[in-house]
């Protein structure tokens, strides 16, 4: 019953468990503002999808995510189409990288550790990084302190590399290259993890641009549609390893359950809410590293090999 | 499974009476016999000669049917003879990687390629095998998970016995590979069926299915027919799409996350 046959993971999955999925990441990303692939991807591995096939699907998945954040910003005027662009063109360039890189590793039968050491080392130094600055908030608040005014105005080494532009929309005048390089970074990722790269672009942008946060939040969601779109088209060219059935049901349930998690993120205060994304982030990279650690209890594994 | 019972039960009907109208129907014609004092041979065919794998597929069950000509056989399954069937999928290669402990962390050490595995071998029989026939007639025929080489040399290694062991043990976890010593059932002096159950990753391609007529450990007859493995109806279409056209199908998955975001963004947008 509500048994479905994946095409390209050639296993058979259920159904409701699927939309669940996606529904229950859709809720926690629009409960706390992620893209939410942080937590499909491995969710997917968990369940049984394989590795690559779990990437691919959960960056098409995040397309998906993505619209209709991007749209709900749009209107809001935090798109900064210029900066966007500029990540978009570093993105897609490391996007390039990352799937490259991830075939190679799958023939070489690492893929599935290499996806979960980098899980683990992100994860867990964003985790603990965001416990640690929403335990301090939480604090500051309960001691009647205003929370710390972002410092406008210091000039750091980023400041001194050349090719500046202005930015209107963000009210920056700044070298291309800190964006073009973050953009790379985070587009390596998303064609590594499956991950719209959320986690890593906002408090880069934040810290290092010195960005209004609103701004880095909306032009953030806009440009992961266009890095996970080129990412997704790569793996299915490149890698195979894209399967549509399974991101259809995950979208679907995402649709619906980011729109509920939107209206419950709006009933928490910010720093709670950050304290308990960080929470989660670790307890994902304590789940992968767990698997990693522990004797496991089949040391042999089969890898069909391809093209041979 | 309910087709495949009533054309079972077709058969057990009209198999008695009118033998001869099966032979015309028979996969391969019986080959000639050899000694005149016993010329039986078998004949058999298979429930589902095409799967489709659909969007419902949850596996399925097969039934492997045959009847012996010329039985001297008294009583049902009297002893006095022995099937074995063998259904093979088509061979693919494989790399099987063993983890090692580096640093603390499990990762896959060198792999050993194997360069043809049956994707499904399954043996069914009347009983063991092993004590049907001679281990020369077995290995002669393939018959036995035991008597595969899958494409690698391997002689007196530990190292790579437990290699190949493990290969056993891990497509015997997937029912990938199955051996059943009371797979065959004799129904009537002539009659037999086997079923073999497919999982659901079930493999694509062309299956070999070869039965096997032993007496006193002697082959007497074999007969073989095939099955067709193949993804049907959208599965199918996605599944040549991803290989065949992938730049479009990989399009076609951005633009079904584009649209549903749209749909969504629209259907609860709040002004």
């Amino acid at each position: 019953m509500f048994q479905i046959y994946l095409p390209i993971a050639e296993i058979s999955v259920n159904l409701l468990v699927m939309l669940g999925l996606g529904a229950t990441v859709g809720f926690l990303s629009g409960m706390f503002g992620v893209g939410g692939g942080f937590l499909l991807t491995p969710f997917l591995m968990l369940s049984g999808i394989p590795p690559a096939i779990a990437v691919a699907t959960g960056a098409n998945q995040i397309v998906g995510a993505s619209v209709s954040g991007t749209l709900a910003q749009w209107r809001r005027g935090n798109v900064d189409l210029q900066m966007g662009s500029i990540l978009i063109a570093g993105g897609v360039a490391g996007a390039i990288v990352g799937v490259l890189l991830l075939k190679v590793l799958r023939e070489a039968g690492q893929a599935g550790l290499i996806i979960s050491l980098t899980y683990v080392f992100f994860l867990g130094g964003i985790g603990a990084l965001m416990l640690w600055e929403s335990i301090n908030a939480i604090r500051r608040a309960r001691a009647g302190k205003p929370a710390s005014a972002r410092k406008s105005g210091q000039h750091i080494w980023i400041h001194g590399l050349p090719l500046k532009v202005r930015f209107p929309r963000s009210r920056l005048y700044i070298s291309i290259i800190p964006p073009l390089v973050i953009g790379g970074v985070v587009g390596l990722l998303a064609s590594f993890l499956g991950v719209g790269g959320g986690f890593i672009m906002v408090p880069a942008m934040i810290y290092l641009l010195r960005m209004p946060t609103n701004i880095v939040i909306g032009t953030s969601i806009f440009q992961i549609i266009f890095v996970t779109a080129i990412v997704t088209l790569l793996h299915a060219t490149l890698n195979h390893t894209l399967d549509i059935v399974l991101a259809f049901l995950l979208i679907a349930g995402g649709v619906v359950g980011g729109q509920f998690g939107v209206r419950a993120g709006q009933k928490l205060r910010g720093e709670q809410l950050r304290a308990l994304l960080a929470l989660m982030v670790l307890a994902v990279a304590f789940r992968i590293l767990f698997d990693l650690v522990v004797r496991p209890s089949e040391f042999y594994s089969i890898i069909p090999l391809t093209g041979a | 499974m309910m087709r495949a019972a009533i054309l079972f039960l077709t058969l057990l009907l009209t198999v008695p009476l009118g033998a001869p109208a099966l032979a015309q129907q028979g996969v391969v014609p019986p080959p000639p016999a050899e000694k005149p004092e016993s010329k039986e041979t078998v004949q058999s065919d298979i429930s589902t000669r095409e799967i489709a794998i659909e969007s419902n597929f949850t596996g399925i069950e097969i039934l492997i049917f045959g009847s012996i000509d010329f039985s001297d056989a008294r009583t049902p399954g009297g002893g006095t003879y022995d099937v074995i069937a063998v259904v093979r999928g088509p061979d693919e290669p494989i790399v099987l990687r063993k983890k090692e402990r580096v640093a603390g962390i499990w990762v896959n050490g060198p792999g050993k390629t194997y360069g043809n595995v049956p994707s499904f071998y399954a043996v069914l029989s009347s009983r063991p095998f092993r004590a049907i026939a001679s281990d020369e007639t077995l290995k002669e025929l393939g018959i036995g998970l035991s008597e595969l080489d899958f494409g690698r040399h391997i002689r007196g290694d530990s190292e790579e016995q437990s290699f190949r062991t493990a290969l056993i043990r891990l497509k015997e976890k997937k029912d990938l590979f199955q051996e059943d010593d009371d797979g065959v059932t004799f129904i009537g002096r002539s009659l037999f069926r086997a079923t073999v159950a497919l999982p659901v990753n079930v493999p694509t391609g062309r299956y070999l299915v070869d039965v096997y007529l032993f007496r006193d450990g002697e082959l007497k007859s074999e007969s073989q027919g095939t099955l067709q493995v193949t993804k049907a109806g959208i599965e199918a279409l996605l599944y040549r799409l991803a290989f065949e056209h992938p730049f479009l199908y990989g399009l076609l998955g951005v633009a079904l996350a584009v649209m549903m975001g749209l749909a969504g963004w629209y259907a609860f947008r709040r002004d």
